[in-house]
């Protein structure tokens, strides 16, 4: 019933969230998982759940699965490519086990 | 003058001012205290939907022709404040010229929570205004946002000598009118013209301005504080700029309105509202347009600017004096 799949992490800024879902589907990935994500990085403290005026300054956390290491490869130079230069972003990747069978 | 003094020391003591400063307060002794970002949120909208139903429902029974001027003269100071940023502090060493642009953008680009703040105010102080003054906001705002991003796309290009790259207009000023805060008023002002919202404008939106105004200003002045720590972190010149610009820019926009009040009788309240406009720096619609604009600008110094100095100056200093300024003119 389970598989080995790959869990692509996206850590970033909450204004990039449409740009990455809209990257990460282009490159051919099923499906993702959006979470508010806060913590402290090299650019700056970024937090979430307190009232903030502005979102520009708040972060969110992708999840995707995918059945390759070549499509994560693919998203991760795709995103390195976009936004690395200018944003607050961190992508990071570790082999999970999926418990339902599901074309990734 | 001293008549001026005492009518300045009297708007200091407005409830919005003491919120906003008792929110600052709270915040700077590391209270507990947190107001969910849904509520603001709420808030916001609430405020504008209320400012653009009273505009609406005074566009429906007014001369749709007066408000051209001050709409011009209001796409104009937008502009301007932004070339002011790139020639001020954008020559200053240790400034990159797109930190400066978007910060200019931001100031010239208009604050919701101050225009609530001006209006209520002015009513107390029994200045008449025209009540469309508050629809000027996106002439100013979309603008300013749009003139930087432009002006810091071209410096840019010009710098690396990329200039097959042209600046999108369109997508700026759909990404300004799609933002929460000017759909929330654009909202507004149609159901005013459209509909007759007199009985939930009556029953709802009035009687509970005041008192959420009050709320939003607390956490304007809490957010006002957290943010003090970002701009720490860049050129203090940001600080000086944050402090000075909104009254230069309230002057020059004053100004404007009162050559307009000399041309067509647009009032001196409805001058005092362009003022305060121009002062304004936006805090919610504005950072995300921005940061997406122009991502090689440092968002903790334009966002640190405005909130952390340049709001807290538009409603403190700004609306006391231009009110103050304009009880002297009407000759109280």
């Amino acid at each position: 019933m389970s598989q080995q799949v790959w869990k692509l992490v996206i850590v970033g800024e909450e204004i990039l969230s449409k740009k990455l879902i809209k990257l990460i589907k282009a490159a051919g990935a099923t499906g993702y998982t959006v979470n508010a994500a806060g913590g402290e990085g090299s650019r700056n403290v970024r937090s979430t759940g307190e009232p903030s005026v502005s979102h520009t300054l708040s972060n969110v956390k992708i999840e995707v699965l995918t059945g390759t290491r070549e499509l994560a490869d693919k998203i991760t130079n795709d995103i390195a490519a976009k936004f690395y230069a200018d944003y607050s972003i961190i992508t990071y990747i570790y082999q999970v086990e999926a418990l339902r069978d599901h074309k990734f | 003058m001293s008549d001026f003094l005492k009518l300045f020391l009297e708007q200091l003591q407005s409830p919005t001012l003491g919120f906003l400063i008792g929110g600052i307060v709270v915040a700077a002794l590391g209270s507990q205290l947190a107001i969910p970002d849904s509520i603001y949120k709420f808030i916001s909208f609430f405020l504008l939907m209320k400012i653009g139903l009273t505009g609406g429902i005074a566009i429906r029974n007014s001369n749709p022709t007066e408000i051209f001027l001050p709409a011009l003269a209001a796409v104009g100071l937008g502009i301007v404040i932004v070339f002011i940023a790139r020639y001020t502090i954008g020559k200053l060493p240790g400034i990159t010229v797109p930190d400066a642009v978007a910060t200019g953008g931001l100031f010239g680009a208009v604050s919701g929570s101050t225009l609530a703040a001006v209006l209520p105010q002015l009513d107390s102080a029994k200045i008449p205004y025209e009540a469309w003054t508050a629809a000027l906001y996106p002439f100013m705002d979309i603008p300013a946002l749009v003139t930087a991003i432009v002006v810091a796309s071209v410096y840019l290009s010009k710098k690396t000598g990329n200039t097959s790259e042209k600046v999108e207009i369109w997508p700026i000023i759909k990404e300004s009118v799609q933002s929460s805060a000017v759909t929330s008023l654009l909202l507004g002002v149609a159901l005013g013209i459209l509909t007759k919202p007199e009985p939930v404008y009556e029953s709802f939106f009035n009687p509970l301005f005041r008192g959420f105004l009050a709320i939003l200003m607390i956490i304007m002045g809490m957010e006002a504080a957290q943010r003090m720590n970002e701009l720490r972190k860049v050129a203090q010149w940001f600080a000086i700029y944050a402090f000075i610009a909104p009254i230069l820019h309230g002057f020059l926009a004053f100004g404007v309105g009162l050559i307009i009040h000399k041309l067509t009788g647009f009032s001196i309240g409805g001058a005092v509202v362009l003022a305060v406009i121009a002062a304004s720096s936006s805090d919610i619609s504005g950072p995300p347009t921005l940061r997406a604009g122009i991502p090689s600008a440092n968002p903790s110094a334009y966002i640190g600017a405005s909130t952390a100095i340049g709001t807290p100056v538009a409603i403190a200093i700004c609306i006391p004096l231009f009110i103050g300024i304009a009880e002297v003119l009407l000759g109280r």
